[in-house]
């Protein structure tokens, strides 16, 4: 398969984050430098309490660094205010829970097209939208189901389809298959492969698994805040 | 986010949590209920007062009274040289008539008479206006009606003048005895005298005599005996609409068109005083008749206070409901601040209520609110869903307390046979909107606290 070269859509720079606990003074990330170009499918690996997820939603704009650069798809997201971060992420941030986070009062579809309602996109236009990503992960059958009425896996799909209803730029997610099974998590990392599609999508993903790292192009290994890997995995 | 889509939103989480919402609706029905309720009572009254005013003599009435010292003249030390000048003639009338706004002037004169029907009679006043007095002031009749211009002299009797007659021999009447006098004033023949003191002298020798000083003076001066005065023969031209019982304000009346009676009693008073009328120092009448009152109406409110005022620089007292109104306007409003207080305290603990309910549904969807701000849901709109949802509080529980304000208005005034609880269209228009006004506020400090929350919230698995 051709691989295909984009530019770096994530530039981060000697990033930190510290966090004051009393007097001791945490560092979740200790100078962080990583690239990830605009198709790849990411990975970022390392043990318990490494700082992944920490690292992870400093790059979705949900918590603002202590200190370096974030460079997201040209924006500098850094000294983004609460609101202007808000507009950040409608523009370009899809994201995947661990614990898949569905609304428990709608069903499938209005669960995928809940990101459209916040745009403002009609009822008519959304729900068709929803339906159509929701054939993609493969539970079009369960368009009406309420979150309690389907499994973990489907509820991951569920929330795949959510996160990539928008079209987003980049797809954040936090240890996707944490709360599945074994069988599950390989047909979930399957359907994250076939989203990332080769070059159609960015995806940036946690896990504290290794094997799952398999399933990327780049493989970014961190230890106590500082990436101590970054490697380029060649496919096909 | 579309504004249906935040209203569906709202009505959403208000129903997941059915019976919460109740309760907090139900507080919030109380509140505004028992403050419509209130200001409603405050209104009635002030109805009820508006509507006695109006009773007496409304909003454009003005009495007009002599200046000075009045009709006595031993007390008047006012006009100088002339001590007639500020009494009511019939220059003042055609003064007063012809200032703007003026709908109506007629003089009023008390007369004193005895009315004889039967064995029975009634010593007292009888009140002489003009003919378009008369009709401006008495329209209901049970029989007979207003006497025509020209007619001779005919009397209008109240509805409950009966009781202030008195059997002539024993003196007794209703008011002793508890028994309705038998006279049917429209077919009995009426006799009237109008020269009281000859008749009750002429009734009662021996009570006039030791009446001491003044009898002797005048057996000195010009010895007269005289023969019982004359009786005139009045009939009744009508009589006032209302039972036995049913007391207004002209239910005692007798009256009279004054230029049907000036003639009369001018002839039985010739050469003499008529009892009521001033005398000048030698203590001989005056040529004119001065009237005791001027009925003035005035033909709008607004023109009330400019005519008053000049009335009262021509020299007369007057007399009007102005102040009265205005005095009540004013307790009226006091009065329903008052009751609007009370009922509003119940609206305050609904508010708090409010917030409460809030606070803690926001605890409880802190992981809800996190998912909605990573999933790209503005900070407005956050804090737009829970003042909705507040707004939604306020608007059903302003909607179910003005239903049930309605109820108990109704009740009220079943209860009190009267209109004592009036809900005007716009007092349940303000309570709506009042309520969601409180609610909305209520919400706000919940709605900033849900803006506020961290997204990472949503992240974090428990
Ligand atoms: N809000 C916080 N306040 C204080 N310390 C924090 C906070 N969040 C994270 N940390 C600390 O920062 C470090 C990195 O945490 P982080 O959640 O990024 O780890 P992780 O690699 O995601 O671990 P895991 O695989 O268990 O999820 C940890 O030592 C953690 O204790
Ligand atoms: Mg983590």
């Amino acid at each position: 398969m051709p691989e295909i070269k984009g530019p770096s859509l994530i530039k981060v720079r000697d990033l930190f984050k510290i966090y004051k606990l009393g007097e001791e003074r945490v560092a979740a990330l200790n100078g962080v430098d990583l690239d990830i170009e605009a198709g790849e499918f990411a990975a970022i690996v390392g043990a318990s309490g490494s700082g992944k997820s920490t690292l992870l939603n400093m790059l979705a704009g949900l918590e603002p660094p202590t200190r370096g650069s974030i460079e997201i798809a040209g924006e500098r997201i850094e000294k983004y205010s609460e609101s202007k971060l808000v507009e950040f992420r409608r523009r370009h941030v899809g994201f995947i829970f661990q614990s898949y986070n569905l609304m428990p009062s709608l069903n499938a579809v209005e669960n995928v097209a809940l990101p459209l309602v916040f745009r403002g996109m009609d009822k008519v236009k959304r729900e068709k939208l929803a339906i159509q990503t929701l054939e993609k992960v493969g539970l079009k059958k369960y368009m009406r189901h309420r979150p309690t009425e389907m499994s973990g896996g489907q509820q991951q799909r569920v929330g795949i389809a959510r996160a990539l209803v928008l079209k987003p730029d980049i797809i954040f997610a936090d240890e996707p298959t944490g709360n599945l099974d074994s069988v599950t998590t390989l047909e979930v990392m399957k359907l994250l492969r076939e989203i990332s599609g080769n070059g159609k999508n960015t995806l940036c993903m946690v896990t504290h698994d290794d094997n799952l790292s398999s399933y990327a192009d780049r493989v970014i290994r961190i230890k106590d805040g500082k990436v101590i890997e970054n490697i380029k995995i060649q496919r096909g | 986010m579309r504004s249906s889509d935040l209203i569906s939103m709202s009505l959403g989480s208000l129903f997941k949590r059915k019976i919460r919402t109740c309760l907090t609706i139900l507080g919030v029905v109380i509140g505004i209920a028992s403050i419509v309720i209130m200001v409603s009572l405050g209104i009635g009254l002030d109805r009820q007062a508006m509507e006695m005013i109006a009773e007496y003599g409304g909003l454009t009435q003005i009495t007009v009274t002599p200046g000075g010292g009045g009709m006595d003249m031993g007390s008047r030390n006012v006009g100088g040289s002339d001590p007639t000048a500020y009494l009511l003639t019939s220059k003042s009338v055609k003064d007063i008539a012809s200032m703007p706004h003026i709908s109506l002037v007629s003089p009023i004169l008390y007369v004193d008479a005895v009315i004889r029907g039967g064995r029975y009679e009634r010593s007292g006043q009888v009140k002489a206006m003009s003919l378009e007095a008369l009709k401006e002031k008495y329209s209901d009749f049970a029989e007979g009606g207003l006497p025509k211009e020209g007619d001779t002299l005919a009397f209008i009797f109240g509805n409950m003048v009966k009781k202030d007659f008195v059997d002539y021999k024993t003196k007794a009447g209703f008011w002793d005895t508890g028994k309705m006098p038998n006279i049917d004033f429209m077919k009995s023949p009426l006799f009237t005298i109008f020269d009281v003191e000859a008749y009750e002298e002429a009734k009662n020798p021996d009570s006039s005599q030791s009446n001491s000083g003044g009898k002797e003076e005048n057996a000195e001066g010009q010895l007269q005996k005289k023969g019982p005065p004359k009786k005139y023969l009045v009939p009744a031209a009508g009589v006032l609409k209302g039972g036995e019982e049913d007391y207004f304000q002209y239910s005692y009346d007798v009256c009279c068109d004054i230029e049907a009676i000036t003639p009369i009693i001018t002839k039985v008073f010739r050469g003499r005083p008529i009892p009521g009328q001033p005398t000048n120092k030698n203590g001989k009448p005056y040529r004119e008749i001065f009237y005791n009152e001027l009925l003035v109406i005035v033909d709008n409110v607004d023109s009330m206070e400019e005519t008053e005022t000049a009335i009262r620089q021509m020299g007369y007292n007057s007399y009007s409901n102005t102040e009265w109104v205005e005095e009540e306007r004013q307790s009226a409003r006091q009065r329903q601040a008052l009751l609007g207080g009370v009922g509003a305290v119940s609206l305050l603990v609904a508010a708090i209520g409010i917030s409460n309910t809030m606070l803690m549904s926001i605890y409880e969807r802190t992981r809800e609110i996190g998912v909605m701000k990573v999933l790209g849901c503005r900070l407005m709109d956050i804090q737009l869903l829970f003042l909705c949802e507040a707004g939604l509080i306020g608007l059903i529980g302003g909607l179910i307390g003005n239903l049930l304000s309605f109820a108990i208005s109704f009740i009220i005034n079943t209860i009190t046979k009267a209109t004592t609880s009036v809900i005007p269209g716009w007092l349940a228009l303000a309570g709506i909107i009042f309520s969601i006004f409180v609610s909305i506020f209520a919400g706000y400090i919940p709605s900033r606290r849900a803006m506020k929350l961290s997204p990472l919230s949503a992240i974090r698995n428990e």
